[in-house]
């Protein structure tokens, strides 16, 4: 079925369990995201964070420019906290 | 911690250009970009670049690049490759991951120029092995010299989608077709003659269905779609590919600019959420600058201009330029970016872009 | 299915031949060429299964950003193929999901 498509490719989440989180009243990708975990994934929501938007703005009957993508946080790419952790400060020569 | 004056975020020709500018100036700049080698998406640009003389048209984007390259090395930058800018910080600091380890970079000015993502559309079967972004294919042939796939269904029929079927035609590939929803071709008509007379069909109109396999793409289904995206019955086509390239469009990759606070705008035109801008390509926080694919998607030569002009604005708001001398030397770049945006399809991005900066200078 | 000749970019620059270890198999690479580009190479396009619902996922975007390509290197889980450097006696194996540490058990990923 056309329904099971996946939305989210990292968090296996499908459009029609995006579609049920706006039925429920959701309007935001940071609430869809939390309800989902669509958007929760590895690349964080870098894939399909554009596609939420979209079907936010068709089932929701929002404007584009109502709808904001998910707040972005660091790191902004998958960085190993063990690289985060070991943390190098050089002094300036 | 460590410390420079002027950091700028890709090492595009966005990035590149406005390194180079702000050195020249007298800056002290640290590049940094997330890859092993510097160029952004020039080093991709196999094919002669249109536009003007002085923008370097006949010019292949890997040329250009070398010679940014040289030129950025020779003007004293700094460049940090295989870095990534993970966070960006109040008060203007960043956090950097390179190899095994990370750093804090404190900066007085910050250029963003991390250029665009692409993106993607879903139909069943689209995270089959074989389906993938037309950025990714143009990659694995003229960087990694490795052929996606043998015979590929383009979806999209804009620059992008015309320019990579051409270089995946040069690299010995075979393209069934090239698909576009909307009824005519977005690309300019150069590239998409190149392609109809090398023979490859472009069938406007048309959607992607499903792409179809065991463990990969072993075939394709489209059809024609009217003029709200419906699938019109009985249009089904299977086509026999193993890899279906998507080139459906770019958004700026803004993700350092929401972070760091700064306003946006919606811009059908420009690809999405844009940072808004003044003239001289500040965005809503000061000393953060943006250029390039990030401050709206267009192309190398607006990319190279804007990221001259927020060389030149950095370097001048740090006192490296007088105010006269800086002034003359950006309306230069401004005057010549007016001319970039130009005829049927410059013409939009022109407005567009007014209307950023208008917002901006209201905001 | 590796580009040796072109019109534009002329003979592909000679790189050192290198051996993989993929799922105990040897594969030939060039030294320096991100991982999934010499499994591509090699005619290997599924990468990874997901968690969820086991399906086979390959090479997407290619910059390091979708990470889908993502494989289990030298024992380090999810480490991006298509833009990690293959050096010589590489151990890279295909993971399920986000896979886990191998030979550091004591270590836990998020
Ligand atoms: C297939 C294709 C064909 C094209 N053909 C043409 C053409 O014929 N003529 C033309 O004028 N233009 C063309 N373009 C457009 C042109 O390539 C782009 O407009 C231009 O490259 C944008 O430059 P940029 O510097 O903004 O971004 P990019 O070139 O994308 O560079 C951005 C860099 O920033 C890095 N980066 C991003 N985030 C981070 C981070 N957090 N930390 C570290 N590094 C980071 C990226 O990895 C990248 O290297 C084409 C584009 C494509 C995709
Ligand atoms: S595709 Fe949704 S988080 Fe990666
Ligand atoms: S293919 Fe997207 S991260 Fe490697």
């Amino acid at each position: 079925m056309e329904d099971d498509l996946l939305i989210c490719r990292c968090e296996e989440v499908t459009r029609s369990e995006v579609e049920e989180a706006i039925r429920m009243g959701l309007r935001t990708v940071n609430e869809i995201k939390r309800f989902t975990r669509a958007g929760f994934g590895l690349c964080q929501g870098k894939t399909c964070g554009r596609l939420i938007c979209d079907i936010l703005i068709r089932e929701a009957d929002m404007a584009p420019s109502e709808v904001l993508p998910g707040t972005s946080r660091p790191p902004v790419r998958p960085i190993p906290t063990r690289v985060l952790a070991n943390r190098v400060s050089k002094e300036d020569e | 911690m460590q410390k420079t004056e002027i950091a700028v975020i890709g090492a595009g020709p966005a990035g590149l250009a406005a390194a180079i500018e702000a050195a020249r100036a007298g800056a002290q700049v640290t590049l940094i970009d997330e890859n092993e080698r510097p160029g952004g998406q020039l080093f991709k640009q196999i094919h002669k670049f249109f536009g003007s003389k002085e923008h370097r048209a006949g010019t292949r984007g890997v040329e250009i690049g070398v010679d940014l390259l040289e030129e950025a090395k020779r003007v004293g930058v700094i460049t940090r490759l295989n870095t990534v800018v993970y966070g960006l910080y109040h008060d203007k600091c960043l956090g950097l991951a390179c190899g095994d380890h990370s750093e804090d970079l404190q900066t007085q000015a910050i250029i963003l120029a991390t250029g665009a993502s692409e993106n993607v559309l879903a139909f069943p079967g689209w995270t089959l092995p074989g389906v993938m972004g037309a950025g990714a294919a143009q990659t694995l042939i003229n960087i990694h010299r490795v052929l996606p796939g043998r015979r590929i269904l383009m979806v999209g029929a804009g620059n992008v989608g015309l320019i990579v079927t051409y270089q995946l035609l040069q690299a010995g590939a075979e393209v069934v077709a090239i698909i576009e929803g909307l009824p005519v071709i977005g690309g300019y008509g150069v590239h998409a003659s190149k392609v109809r007379r090398a023979g490859v069909p472009i069938l406007t109109s048309h959607t992607i269905v499903s792409a179809e396999g065991g463990e990969s793409v072993e075939r394709a289904v489209i059809a024609q779609v009217d003029n709200r995206w419906q699938v019109l019955c009985g249009t089904e086509q299977t086509l026999e590919v193993d890899t279906v390239c998507l080139a459906v469009g770019l958004s700026p990759l803004a993700e350092l600019a929401w972070m760091a606070g700064c306003r946006f705008s919606h811009v059908p035109t420009l690809g999405g959420w844009v940072p808004l801008h003044d003239q001289d390509m500040q965005t809503s926080v000061p000393g953060i600058y943006i250029a390039g694919d990030v401050a709206g998607i267009e192309e190398a030569s607006t990319a190279m201009e804007e990221g001259r002009l927020a060389g030149l604005a950095a370097a001048g708001t740090l006192c490296h330029l007088s105010p006269e001398v800086g002034e003359i030397k950006k309306s230069e770049v401004r005057d010549r970016l007016a001319a970039l945006r130009w005829g049927g399809f410059g013409e939009g991005r022109a407005v567009a872009k007014r209307q950023i900066i208008e917002a901006r200078c209201e905001a | 299915m590796r580009v040796d000749v072109h019109p534009i970019l002329g003979n592909a620059p000679t790189g050192k031949s290198i051996i993989l270890l993929v799922d105990g198999r040897p594969i030939k690479a060039i030294e320096g060429e991100p991982i999934a580009a010499a499994l591509l190479a090699s005619g290997r396009r599924v990468l990874r299964h997901t968690a969820r619902h086991g399906e086979p996922r390959g090479l997407f975007c290619a910059l390091g950003r979708c990470t889908d390509c993502v494989m289990t290197v030298d024992g380090q889980p999810n480490v991006r193929t298509c833009v990690t450097p293959a050096r010589d006696g590489m151990v890279i194996e295909s993971q399920v999901g986000l896979g886990r540490w191998k030979h550091l058990p004591l270590e836990k990923e998020e």
